[in-house]
């Protein structure tokens, strides 16, 4: 089923080194590029996450204070949410999914350049915000009106117009993921052939596309109010006649923000659900329930948004509404836990970096979904909300979650994107410095919360047991920070690292099936796909045909 | 499987072990593994639901990493080829119905537990013949929090209160003000101040004693410096603080203009009026000119909220005398 592909004609401008990046629209530069853009917010983002631990080493530091200390805070969220995990997985899925589903590309390759690009501007816009009169924004990721309607200078309205940009840029590729997931599959792929990876992309894709305009919607509305404060009064309840609420930004916000977290989180579902069987050597446990578990994550997140907002004061009928909805989600979310674990059961287990990330993963996600069940039964969490309860409950869901499995993610297919294996020395070094470190950075947090200190805070009282635990979570980070930097150095040493040929891991998807860096149209041919697990069934075919 | 992986699992099951067994010491003195120890009904029972929620959470967590740690040591490679099938098992519908299942029926145990106790936390116990609730309004503003009582008698940033007595809060921010978030851990649960809302809780302190807290909703610039306190007082006591409160409130004699000035004041001018975030205003002619600073207080400047837009004379009195004696003076 060999195809002639023509090679289009390239005009000479564009061949040179850097040029030719420009101007790609081929699907694995362009997640290249996510993916190396998205490092570089990394790096600013986790810097700023350890000037806030300084600071916080002891009560009256002054290495970064007031202002400062709020837009450290507000950047260091939104760096991380909407300039790192969102587009890390966009740039992940882009490479991986045309290649899983057996396609050349993706199904609009420009619209998938300009998705790019406007992420760029959107980074450049959130970078430049640093120097904006009065600062950086300083409202926190949430940017609650009315401070953030009173913020002073522009670092709140380039923030707004860094996320429209961004808005934009991840709703085209939102369309594009699902047309392409819709129409490019290789024959014989049935949707219950689709690798799980690239079922959990299309969820992803869904709820980006359902939710991002509900966001760009409130953004707007509190531009115009911050600009033209005499004709809008959306949010700031002034006047008695055309007062607005500051509760709708939050409903606003949060039918967005909760759903953000599900597309944070689901793309790293499936990262867990290729790797656990490929290094367990057994079928992923339960495929439909995977699948469908997926769906209904994707769904349910949409009906939960006001379980951030129980000390706002909402009629208590609402309460228990989203009180119970936000504990069906955990039904799902618990079928998982339990068909990763069962996919271990009886297997054949190699302790690869990527499994390593991956069973980390595993481990304290468990933790952040328990934590969660505290924070959706709403008197509980009127003690424990805008605590460091919270921000250890969410870092244990999106550091602990989404980004070790990330980082297995990447250990897994960096043969596949360059061609080398990392180190696994330098895997494992850094997997234990970060396992260990994410654990005493953040886990001390819960008990923090739980003692009244609230989040968002530059200095804090004087107490033992305070300072005990902020000093243990700032060692933690710095602990962290170095299997970071050891995750980097694998990076750099892989460029002379070991060949990986085309299956290094003996997986069982189709990306497996072309060479270690795939040519630009992918595949010469692609087998017809008789299972989840087509390169599992095409070498038991081989084995076969040698001993018949 | 070289030998070598042995103890890095013996790391990570280590790892997940110490918080468990920190957790079961520390939970006997209660190092942060509950919520403070509560002085009040709703905060009580908000600690059982947060313990009861606990015991679940603890036997889940202990089942799923116990399984976890088992099955990596069990199931490993050791001498087997890598490429080795595992037993090709394509899933068990029972089994996955079971976990399901599980899951459900425990979420109904903890949501119904919560909802027993859900009338002790929120509903407001009724007023007795005996012992008439106090409604105290709170009002949150950057950065400060104000304690309007039914007799006139303003506190700020420290709440008096009468021991065994309902306290009634009625809290609110003013429309020009931004969202704060009341909260006293050993009182009971959080409740936003927020600008055009009336929100409600209440309190019934069990004993006497301080109870510290502080604003839980970023505020702005000193959100960190908006604390609160709520002092409980024997009722007898509280009773002879209120009635002698309300005499030098309108004597001119309360230290009301000194809480008005470090709760309002002092954050961005400086304790002493020496300047810091907002500019030096000891010694300067304007601090004795009461007209104009009132005129400031209720009209805001360029950058200084309206802070005392909504005050009453008392309060507007109150600090105005303790500028022109403490601040007006200094050089």
């Amino acid at each position: 089923m060999a195809t002639r592909v023509e090679q289009p004609h390239v005009p000479a401008w564009q061949r040179g080194k850097v040029a030719s990046w420009l101007v790609t629209v081929d699907h694995k530069r362009i997640g290249i590029l996510y993916i190396g853009t998205a490092g570089l917010f990394f790096a600013i983002s986790g810097f700023l996450a350890l000037l806030i631990r300084t600071q916080l080493t002891n009560p009256d530091n002054t290495i970064i204070t007031g202002n400062s200390y709020n837009e450290v805070v507000t950047m260091h969220g939104t760096g991380m949410v909407f300039f790192v995990m969102v587009p890390v997985l966009a740039g992940l899925g882009n490479f991986m999914v045309p290649l899983q589903i057996g396609a050349a590309d993706m199904a609009f390759p420009r619209l998938n350049a300009l998705s790019y690009w406007f992420y760029a501007c959107a980074g450049l816009v959130f970078c430049t915000s640093f120097l904006a009169s009065g600062g950086a924004s300083n409202t926190g990721w949430t940017a609650y009106p009315p401070l953030s309607l009173e913020a002073v200078g522009n670092g709140q309205d380039l923030w707004i117009l860094s996320i429209h940009i961004l808005t934009l840029s991840s709703a085209l590729s939102a369309i594009n993921f699902i047309v392409t997931i819709h129409n490019m599959r290789a024959r014989g792929m049935s949707w219950m052939r689709v690798p799980l990876f690239v079922w959990s992309v299309e969820v992803y894709a869904w709820l980006l596309l359902l939710v991002l305009p509900v966001l760009s919607a409130g953004l707007t509305m509190l531009l115009l109010e911050r600009q033209f404060p005499e004709t809008f009064h959306f949010f700031r309840p002034e006047g008695t006649d055309q007062g607005g609420s500051p509760v709708l930004f939050q409903h606003v916000f949060w039918f967005f923000g909760h759903p953000e977290v599900y597309i944070m989180i689901l793309p790293v579902f499936g990262i867990i659900s290729e790797v656990l069987p490929v290094f367990a050597r057994k079928p992923i446990f339960g495929y439909k329930a995977v699948a469908f578990s997926t769906v209904a994550i994707g769904f349910f997140s949409m009906l939960v948004w006001a379980h951030h907002m129980f000390a706002v004061g909402m009629p208590t009928f609402l309460n228990i509404w989203f009180m119970l909805a936000s504990m069906v989600i955990a039904v799902p979310t618990g079928m998982k836990i339990f068909n990763w674990l069962a996919t271990l059961w009886r297997g054949n287990i190699s302790l690869d970096t990527p499994m390593l990330f991956c069973l980390g993963f595993l481990s304290v996600f468990t933790i952040g979904g328990l934590s969660g069940i505290y924070l959706a039964a709403f008197p509980v969490d009127w003690q424990v909300t805008d605590t460091y309860f919270v921000v250890a409950h969410f870092h244990y869901v999106l550091f602990g979650g989404s980004m070790l499995g990330l980082l297995g993610g990447l250990y897994y297919w960096w043969p596949k994107m360059f061609g080398r294996l990392l180190s696994e020395r330098l895997g494992r070094w850094s997997f234990f410095f970060i396992f260990i470190g994410f654990n005493v950075t953040f886990f001390p947090q819960h008990l923090l919360g739980l003692l009244g200190m609230p989040r968002r805070i530059y200095t804090y009282r004087h107490d033992g047991l305070w300072e005990a635990y902020n000093i243990t979570s700032s060692v933690g980070s710095y602990i962290m920070g170095v299997g970071f930097l050891l995750f980097l150095l694998a990076i750099v040493k892989s460029v002379n690292g070991r060949r990986a040929g085309n299956d290094p891991w003996q997986g069982d998807t189709l990306e497996w099936y072309t060479t270690s860096p795939p040519p630009p149209h992918n595949f010469d041919d692609v087998p017809y796909v008789t299972s989840a697990r087509p390169l599992y069934d095409l070498r038991r075919r081989l084995r076969e045909a040698e001993s018949s | 499987m070289p030998p070598t992986v042995r103890p890095k699992l013996l790391v990570i099951a280590g790892v997940l072990v110490t918080p468990l067994v920190t957790a079961a010491t520390a939970l006997a003195g209660n190092g942060g593994f509950a919520p403070v120890a509560p002085e009040s009904p709703n905060a009580h029972a908000i600690k059982q639901s947060y313990l009861f929620i606990s015991l679940f959470a603890f036997a889940i967590f202990l089942l799923v990493e116990g399984l976890l740690i088992a099955f990596v040591i069990r199931y490993r490679r050791k001498k087997r080829p890598r490429e080795a099938d595992g037993a090709q098992i394509h899933g068990a519908s029972k089994l996955e119905l079971a976990w399901t299942a599980g899951p459900v029926l425990i979420l109904a145990v903890i949501a119904t537990f919560v909802f027993v106790k859900l009338p002790t936390i929120q509903d407001v116990p009724a007023s007795a013949a005996t012992s008439q609730n106090l409604v105290v309004d709170v009002i949150g503003t950057q950065f400060t929090w104000q304690f309007r009582y039914p007799n006139g008698v303003v506190t700020i940033d420290r709440m008096r209160a009468p021991e065994g007595r309902t306290v009634e809060l009625h809290i609110t921010s003013p429309d020009w003000d931004v969202i704060h978030s009341w909260w006293i851990p050993a009182l009971g649960g959080k409740m936003d101040a927020i600008p055009g809302k009336l929100n409600k809780t209440w309190f019934k302190a069990t004993r006497v004693g301080v109870f510290q807290g502080q604003c839980a909703e970023l505020c702005g610039l000193y959100h960190a410096k908006m604390l609160a306190a709520v002092e409980v007082m024997p009722a007898a006591e509280f009773d002879s603080w209120y009635e002698e409160r309300r005499a030098q409130q309108e004597a001119g004699t309360s230290p009301l203009g000194e809480e008005l000035w470090d709760g309002t004041c002092a954050k961005c001018h400086g304790l002493e009026g020496e300047g810091g975030y907002g500019p030096r205003i000891a010694g300067t002619t304007l601090i004795k000119n009461t007209q104009s600073i009132e005129a400031l207080l209720r009209k805001g400047g360029i950058l200084m909220p309206p802070v005392g837009r909504d005050w009453t004379t008392d309060e507007m009195n109150a600090l105005t005398d303790y500028l022109k004696e403490h601040v007006g003076n200094q050089g």
